[in-house]
């Protein structure tokens, strides 16, 4: 069995040879750092499997997932990731991977994992992967602490933390300066708060609590 | 002969009052304070021309009289006579007319009102005005000639020269007053501004501001009101007499001067509340008000609120410089706020940079060098004797173990706690229960928690995380305590695992009736099972 391996941590790549080196029918055919050498590699590669890692320097394993597959749907993918199962499953989904790794020997056995997508089964749970469409289907829950806002007063505090003026508010949305102005003092009432810098800090916690894609 | 010796006595009397007035200059100038000037101009007017009584008052911007300052009345006098005199009548047409007035009998003047019982009886008169800066500031008079009859031209020119000096020495004293007080507020400022970026010092920016109005206006009460957004306006905060009675009071905004400094940006000075009936101030409930300042603390970014400042009745009045110098005060210290509003977010802002950075390098190097470690390891124990393999599992085992802790720590420092998810709460739960145990409890997630728990599950999770961990630290007498929580083959598991006492009495299973409640509305279960090695194992699980 032919298998690709796509990280930008060369240790990682590493160990992956040394667990795969006492496994005798799973052989790595190619590796890669970055978006670009997967994509260039892969095809002349022809593995059978292709574990990639989903964050990566100039880019995502998410793309280069999709785009391996488009041209050879025979090569089978897994996302590996560090960060935790939800968002491993989501990237894996939107990839239209057979699977996810974590980056946790044991989590799933992962030279178990990798014959049996070798061998066409896919690893997500159907039940699972169907919350996690239907999750996705039904529009984005806007976070409570703003759900008081109208949608434009939560673009434009979304604008604020971004750090842009009044000025390049009313710009990037084609509103005029006292306009925006009058918007920004009613979220700041809604939420009530004194300044624009605490709107800033509500926003970018509400961005760090908010699940982000890979 | 005798007009030779009646010339020469009065050169050397004249003499003697250039002396004399000279002398009295000297004093006067010497003065700083104005209340000292005033007093000794008035006893050198009397003792220089030579007058019973004398008395000076000072014009308020009404035309009335503000001050009366008074020498040569005994106490007797001053208590039967009663209030001091307004500026009405006799006293009055100098206010009207300011030049010199001399009569042999006040009463004999058309506008004399005659002396209200219990007051000397007075018949010569002389009175000049005192011009400072061009400007009638009040007058100086002198009643009952010591030598008898009516004052003279010279007693007249004398009482000019004085009251020549007594302007000088006026506007002396009013210039280094206002210069002190000028200074006092300036030296405030800068401490305010630099106590309130100083991160070190901390207490409370507002609070520092009210003290310092109330200490330099001397005023009874100050507060800071902010407007509430409906129409209302809250007391933040209050110093002074009655403070803790106007705390947190709520009161309509409308027709008072907080208000009126709120919308105007500018401050407000009344000098007798009763005489405006248009507006109120709070401070009323609480404190018969007199005098009343509304400063707005209008920074750059907008006014923050109100600092009202107010003298009870019967204190004087604040006066325009009071105001201006409170005013500009109040402005600083709201730019002061902002700045150091600003900074403290700043500081947040860095907090949550800086969490992320060691979450990132967390991830990008600590996970990455385990999991290579792990794999390396495994990969050893894969072509190794089965006894060598033996004792590698479970270094393997710990590692994974160290990853899945420190992504669990990665999530902590990624989000600030207010969205729910699975996760969140049981993390929640683990941290409210280690004050009590000691250390906190290990906390580990498998699976996709959050994409199977919807919403009710999440409050179920929470309560049984936070149920489980309480009965531990009642019960168990633990020193470690396992959390995990399991997505995967159709189920969502929570096992909350200790080292404790293992199963005691019933107090633990009556504990449990609730988490068997809650799984059995998921069409779940639980269970509570002794550990071999002591302590023991709560397994909660629903299907999927």
């Amino acid at each position: 069995m032919r298998l690709f391996l796509l990280d930008d941590h060369e240790i990682v790549r590493r160990g992956f040879a040394d667990l795969l080196g006492s496994v005798p029918d799973i052989e790595v055919v190619g590796e890669a750092a970055t978006v670009a050498q997967a994509l260039a590699r892969i095809p002349a590669c022809r593995p059978d499997v292709a574990v990639l890692d989903a964050r990566l320097p100039d880019g995502s394993g998410i793309d280069v997932c999709r785009e391996i597959r488009s041209r050879d749907p025979e090569v089978r993918c897994l996302i590996l990731t560090s960060y935790d199962d939800d968002e491993a499953l989501f990237a894996a989904v939107m990839a239209g991977a057979s699977g996810y790794l974590l980056k946790q020997v044991r989590s799933s056995s992962l030279t178990e994992a990798i014959r049996a997508v070798a061998a066409g089964q896919s690893l997500l749970d159907p039940s699972v992967t169907g919350k996690l469409l239907e999750r996705l289907r039904q529009p984005p829950q806007p976070d409570s602490r703003v759900s008081g806002l109208t949608e434009r007063e939560r673009e434009i505090l979304d604008l604020i933390a971004d750090g842009l003026s009044n000025r390049e508010i009313g710009q990037r949305l084609f509103l005029a300066e006292k306009t925006v102005k009058n918007y920004v003092s009613s979220l700041l009432a809604k939420l009530n708060l004194q300044r624009r810098t605490q709107a800033a800090v509500l926003a970018a916690e509400i961005r760090r609590d908010r699940p982000t894609p890979v | 002969m005798s007009e030779l010796v009646d010339r020469a006595n009065r050169i050397a009397q004249t003499q003697r009052t250039l002396e004399l007035l000279m002398e009295a200059n000297r004093a006067i100038l010497a003065e700083l304070s104005p209340e000292a000037v005033l007093r000794r101009i008035v006893v050198a007017a009397r003792e220089l021309v030579g007058a019973r009584y004398a008395a000076l008052g000072v014009l308020a911007a009404d035309g009335s009289l503000e001050q009366f300052i008074h020498d040569g009345f005994d106490g007797q006098h001053v208590c039967a006579v009663g209030d001091l005199p307004r500026g009405e009548g006799l006293l009055g047409v100098l206010v009207a007319d300011p030049r010199p007035l001399r009569l042999e009998r006040m009463s004999e003047h058309p506008l004399s009102t005659g002396t209200p019982p219990g007051h000397p009886a007075m018949e010569s008169f002389l009175g000049v005005p005192i011009e400072v800066r061009g400007e009638v500031y009040g007058n100086l008079y002198l009643t009952e000639r010591a030598a008898g009859g009516a004052f003279t031209d010279d007693d007249e020119t004398t009482l000019l020269a004085l009251a020549a000096t007594a302007g000088i020495a006026i506007e002396n004293a009013r210039l280094y007053e206002t210069a002190r007080r000028r200074e006092r507020w300036a030296e405030a400022a800068a401490e305010v501004s630099s106590s309130l970026l100083d991160p070190g010092l901390g207490g409370e920016p507002v609070g520092l501001i009210a003290d310092t109005v109330l200490r330099l206006t001397s005023a009874d009460v100050v507060s800071v009101v902010v407007p509430t957004g409906h129409a209302t306006f809250r007391v933040l905060l209050a110093r002074g007499r009655r403070a803790p009675e106007l705390e947190d009071l709520e009161y309509d905004a409308k027709a008072t001067i907080a208000g009126l400094a709120l919308s105007t940006g500018r401050g407000v000075r009344v000098a007798r509340l009763e005489e405006q009936p248009r507006f109120t101030v709070h401070v009323q409930r609480v404190l018969d008000v007199g005098a009343a300042l509304a400063l707005p603390l209008h920074g750059s970014l907008g006014s923050h609120g109100v600092l009202v400042v107010a003298r009870e009745r019967g204190r004087a009045p604040f006066d325009e410089t009071d105001l201006e110098l409170s005013e500009s005060f109040a402005a600083q210290a709201a730019i002061a706020l902002e700045l150091a509003a600003a900074r403290a977010d700043q500081q947040r802002l860095a907090v949550l940079e800086d969490r992320e950075r060691i979450a990132r390098d967390l991830h990008d190097h600590v996970i990455q060098r385990l999991f290579a470690s792990g794999l390396t390891l495994e990969g050893v124990a894969g072509s190794s004797e089965p006894a060598t393999a033996a004792r590698l599992g479970p270094v393997v085992d710990d590692l994974d173990l160290a990853i899945q802790q420190i992504r669990t720590l990665i999530f902590r420092l990624q989000t600030s706690g207010a969205a729910r998810s699975v996760r969140s709460v049981v993390i929640e739960a683990a941290q409210e229960v280690a004050p009590v145990l000691g250390t906190e409890p290990d906390v580990t997630f498998e699976g996709p928690v959050d994409t199977v728990a919807d919403p009710d599950l999440v409050d179920d999770v929470a309560a049984v995380a936070r149920e489980a961990l309480t009965n531990v630290v009642r019960h168990a007498g633990a020193r470690h305590v396992r959390v995990s929580v399991t997505a995967g083959a159709g189920a969502l598991a929570v096992v909350v695992a200790d080292d404790g006492r293992g199963l005691g009495p019933d107090a633990r299973r009556s504990g449990l009736r609730n988490l068997e409640e809650r799984a059995r509305r998921h069409g779940g279960g639980c269970t509570l099972v002794g550990l071999p090695g002591g302590g023991a194992e709560l397994r909660w699980s629903v299907p999927l």
